[in-house]
């Protein structure tokens, strides 16, 4: 009898096969040789011999079974997925409703937490796109007592922690200008990321056209070079490929283009073109290159093999702390200053990132919810396939092979959700780069790549597993009782509890989404409310950075500043105009934070040395802003002779420093201004200077005619529309001089608006999210009593043929569903209580725990779980209860 | 392995050749192989069974355990449609070659 197959699966059954197999082959032999007259006591031997080495042959018969035996079982497995694949895309398509509505909901999910991890992966997880990332390390310099986060460094002070510094390969340093270029088109003012010629080499950073900075490039009397960022090329040069070897004239010199930049991260500024520090005028000069307080430049290192950050901290704290010794004058106001060397990538991250990582985790919680809901949903269709199951497992399906088949489903269905979510994701992600370009460097790395897909497919079969096996537990239904109960899928008790317990679990996440969202509009509203102590309507600024080798002395300057506000006080619809070092919103943190003594009081320690933020403002300043003068005046033409001493202090700074003392009058001296006493001549109201988020600064203002500011912003109120005031302030500043660029128009209430940028995207997606979330638990609630309502139609059609009030039936349904509503709300109330607090540092005005938000929300989610619930009702009390009974 | 003259991928063909036979277990495919050779081509008898391994690997030959003709249970392989198309196609191959080689071997001039 022959047997087709043998199970020789399993390295022991390959084993004997092979020994099994030589085996007969020698005995055959044997057999032979004795028969043809060999000796039979070494017949055996001499099979042996002529048969070979058989440990070598064994293993060689082996190692080809073992091959053989694996790709047959792979192929089986394939085979078995395909075969699960074609009946799943089969099952699905009989059940349209369930599939669109499950692909739908996994589709919102899925799409979602796409959307936010290219985001995250953009901003915050992947390495900068430099290509010595892992090594770069950024030196910041904070101040704690000034609010300094990064005080420059000067060019001394550069070259010191160049020779102390062992760890580092090479130091590049930094610093960003406003130039005019001429040539190639219209004068442009340009920024410009002015750089030591190793800088890009430290980066890592290869050019996309010509080349980057040489050596020797920034030595002090090199030719003028010039290296062009890529957005700059495209869009100011319309990407003209033969750039490289012309020559634009900067700062009255030919500078020639050596190359274009690929296109790189906005950091540490956005900049148009790179120039080598010797083609700097500032930073060449004498003064700045022999002065140790000539701050200007910031450093970024590349740490040399085998050095650590640690180590490069450790040498440039030490270089820092001798120089404080040996130099004490040149720290008088900066003696805390201290180092912080981090990589670069923990450097460029933005505020903005924590408002990113929130979305990112709320993002998931809705990504749960339709988790949960998809699972319910997959529970109602299993009972009602309850007959198919129990005919297959009768058939003799393995329970595992049923589950099997349910995640093969369930994994199909969610990879399709991701294949739309990707589509969802691809559709929202530019703009959500563009919106948060204005607030985080690294904007232009949020792009839709593999990484972002690698994610969502990952997250899609996780959430087919999850939503897949749910289901399939707590099923201990035999299969005897689901074939008796045949059709009516009224067994499983087990699986009716567990829809009840994910609908409680879809309400408890919706509700912790909607109180997120829900303290997020509460801050945006509270941030569109705030008084922020100035008039922001009908003020169009701009910026003005005077031509410095035209503009050389202060009196120039001062001219031209005057002969400007002049003219555009006289144009139509302009009521005030002023120039100002900064205006409100204009930054989101201190730029210019200034220690200053009280005339006649004992000079306090540091620590308690009255500080404010110093801006220097033109008379009408106030009046442009619209910021009223509480006390004493605001500044005149007058206050600019030598005479005219005088400052303006901000009401919290009055408070703060003089208590109930009147401070006008009263004098104080500033370090910048050496014995300069200043007369405190008014108190201006407070103004939330850094934006509405943060809290009232104080403020010191000094007159601009006496401290000139040759880069400045121009601030005109005016009631013509913002398009005509700025075509107004560009024809006067160019009837003035033709060359003089003037750029950055943007009204106050933009700038306002800007500086609320983060929490105003927050805020949309949260709210976003939060009606996905509310709409998917709804959509489930209201599933779940319909189906309760189909449940029990007999039982209402006795009820109401036994004279039961149609009112009593529809209560005795709400009160089912509004039982799992408040268990839910209660767990839900208790993780968003838990979960929370993560938000704090997105919250302004708002505390985590907000009993108003949680008031709303669970008033929002009981008036939508009662309409949910309400249709299903109605359906029960228009029961026909005769037709019920003769049914019955 | 091979014992004497036997070139890359004879032994192949001489073991397909003979399972396109009937069914036939290693003893007896060896057996074959010295006997319709006339013993010119020496195989090693247990360089054999690597190479069965091998072809059944590649599903030129598959396998099929039965009673031999002594009563004891042995592997028999059995040829498979591919390894028929194998075996046609090397042994058209095999011709063109030999020929080709007797041909240059009988040529007169240099």
């Amino acid at each position: 009898m022959k047997r087709r197959f043998r199970l020789s699966i399993g390295e022991r059954g390959i084993k004997k096969d092979v020994a099994q197999e030589i085996e007969f082959h020698i005995d055959m032999r044997t057999r032979e040789l004795i028969d043809a007259g060999a000796d039979p006591a070494d017949a055996r031997a001499q099979a042996i011999a002529t048969f070979g080495d058989v440990p070598r042959f064994s293993e060689a018969c082996e190692g080809e079974t073992r091959k053989r035996v694996h790709r047959a079982a792979w192929k089986e497995r394939l085979d078995t997925v395909f075969q699960d694949v074609r009946y799943a895309i089969r099952t699905l398509g009989r059940s349209p409703g369930y599939t669109v509505t499950a692909l739908v909901t996994l589709a919102l999910g899925i799409g979602a937490n796409s959307a936010m991890f290219s985001v995250v992966d953009g901003v915050l997880l992947r390495q900068p796109p430099y290509a010595n990332a892992s090594r770069l390390t950024v030196v910041a310099h904070p101040v704690p007592s000034l609010q300094i986060a990064d005080l420059a460094f000067s060019p001394i002070e550069v070259s010191e922690f160049r020779a102390g510094t062992p760890a580092f390969d090479q130091l590049a340093e930094y610093h960003s200008m406003a130039f005019d270029l001429l040539g190639h088109g219209d004068p442009r003012r340009v920024q410009t990321g002015v750089v030591s010629a190793d800088f890009f080499n430290v980066l890592g950073v290869k050019p996309y056209l010509g080349r980057t900075f040489a050596p020797g490039e920034d030595a002090m009397g090199a030719a003028p070079v010039l290296v062009l960022g890529y957005d700059f090329w495209v869009n100011q040069l319309g990407a003209d490929s033969s750039i490289v070897g012309k020559s634009f004239t900067m700062n009255d010199r030919q500078h020639l283009v050596i190359g274009v930049l690929p296109p790189l991260p906005a950091y540490p500024n956005s900049n148009d073109v790179w120039m080598p520090i010797s083609s700097c005028p500032f930073r060449s000069s004498p003064q700045v290159r022999n002065s140790r307080t000539a701050r200007m430049v910031s450093l970024i290192g590349r740490l040399g093999p085998g050095h650590t950050f640690q180590e490069a901290q450790r040498e440039l704290a030490t270089v820092e702390s001798r120089g404080h010794v040996e130099h004490p004058d040149d720290y008088k106001g900066v003696k805390d200053a201290s180092i912080l060397a981090s990589p670069v990538r923990i450097a460029m991250k933005s505020d903005a990132d924590s408002a990113f990582m929130i979305l990112l985790g709320i993002a998931a919680l809705v990504l749960l919810i339709a988790c949960a809901n998809v699972a319910h949903l997959t529970l109602a269709r299993q009972l009602r396939r309850e007959r198919e199951f129990a005919i297959r497992g009768a058939l003799g399906a393995a329970r595992g092979r049923i589950v099997r088949q349910l995640v093969t489903e369930s994994i199909l269905l969610s990879l399709a959700g991701s294949v739309i979510a990707l589509g969802l994701a691809w559709a929202s992600v530019g703009a959500l780069a563009r919106v948060a370009a204005k607030f985080t460097p690294r904007a232009n790395e949020i792009v839709l790549d593999w990484r972002v897909v690698v994610f969502t497919l990952g997250i899609a079969v996780l959430t087919g597993v999850v939503f897949g096996v749910v289901p399939a537990l707590g099923d201990r239904s035999d299969l005897a009782t689901r074939l008796r109960e045949g059709g009516h899928a009224t067994s499983s008790a087990s699986k009716v509890r567990m829809r009840s317990l994910l609908v409680m679990v879809e309400v408890a996440l919706a509700f912790v989404v909607l109180v997120g969202a829900g303290l997020m509009i509460r801050t945006f509203e509270g941030l569109l409310r705030t008084d922020v102590g100035y008039d922001p309507e009908h003020v169009v600024t701009a910026h003005l950075d005077l031509n410095f080798t035209k503009y050389n002395t202060s009196a120039l300057d001062r001219q031209f500043d005057d002969a400007l506000l002049a003219r555009l006080r006289l144009q139509p619809g302009v009521v005030t105009a002023a120039l100002a070092s900064e205006f409100p919103a204009s930054s989101s943190s201190p730029q210019n934070l200034t220690a200053f003594d009280i005339v006649g009081r004992p000079a306090p320690d540091s620590a308690h040395e009255p500080k404010a933020e110093l801006s220097i403002v033109t008379p009408a300043y106030f009046a442009t802003v619209g910021t009223r003068i509480l006390a004493g005046r605001e500044f005149t033409e007058a206050d600019r002779d030598s005479a005219g001493r005088v400052t303006i202090i901000s009401q919290s700074a009055a408070h703060r420093f003089f208590g109930n003392q009147n401070p006008v009058g009263q004098q104080i001296t500033v370090p910048g201004a050496k014995n300069l006493e200043l007369t405190i001549v008014g108190v201006s109201g407070d103004v939330r200077q850094f934006g509405p988020a943060a809290d009232v600064s104080e403020q010191l203002y000094l007159p601009f005619q006496r401290f000139t500011v040759r880069d400045a912003r121009l601030l005109v109120r005016s009631n013509a529309p913002t398009g005509a005031t700025s075509n107004l302030i560009k024809d006067a500043v160019h009837a003035l001089d033709q060359n003089q660029p003037v750029i950055d128009f943007r009204t106050l209430s933009a700038a306002r608006d800007d500086a609320m940028g983060p929490w105003r995207l927050t805020t949309i997606l949260l709210a976003l999210f939060a009606a996905v979330a509310l709409a998917i638990a709804a959509a489930g609630l209201g599933g779940i009593v319909a189906y309760t309502v189909g449940q029990r139609t007999e039982e209402f059609g006795i009820r109401l043929a036994l004279g039961a009030e149609p009112s009593a039936v529809r209560w005795l349904i709400l009160s089912d569903g509004l039982r799992l509503v408040i268990i839910g709300l209660g767990i839900g109330l208790a993780a968003a209580v838990a979960s929370l607090g993560l938000m704090s540092r997105l919250l302004v005005g708002v505390r985590s725990t907000d009993p108003m938000t949680y008031g709303a929300v669970a008033a929002v989610f009981v008036s939508v779980a009662l309409l949910a619930c309400l249709v299903p009702a109605r359906r029960a009390t228009s029961i026909d209860p005769a037709s019920v009974l003769k049914g019955a | 392995m091979a014992g004497s003259d036997l070139f890359v991928g004879t032994l192949d063909i001489l073991i397909l050749k003979s399972v396109s036979l009937g069914p036939q277990h290693g003893y007896g495919i060896g057996r074959w192989i010295r006997q319709t050779t006339n013993e010119v081509l020496q195989v090693q008898e247990g360089a054999l069974y690597p190479a069965l391994h091998r072809l059944q690997r590649k599903g030129l030959v598959e396998e099929e355990w039965g009673v031999s003709e002594t009563g004891r249970e042995a592997k028999y392989y059995r040829i498979t449609p591919l390894g028929r198309r194998q075996l046609r196609a090397e042994a058209s191959r095999w011709r063109e070659h030999a020929e080709a080689v007797s041909l240059a071997l009988a040529a007169a001039q240099p």
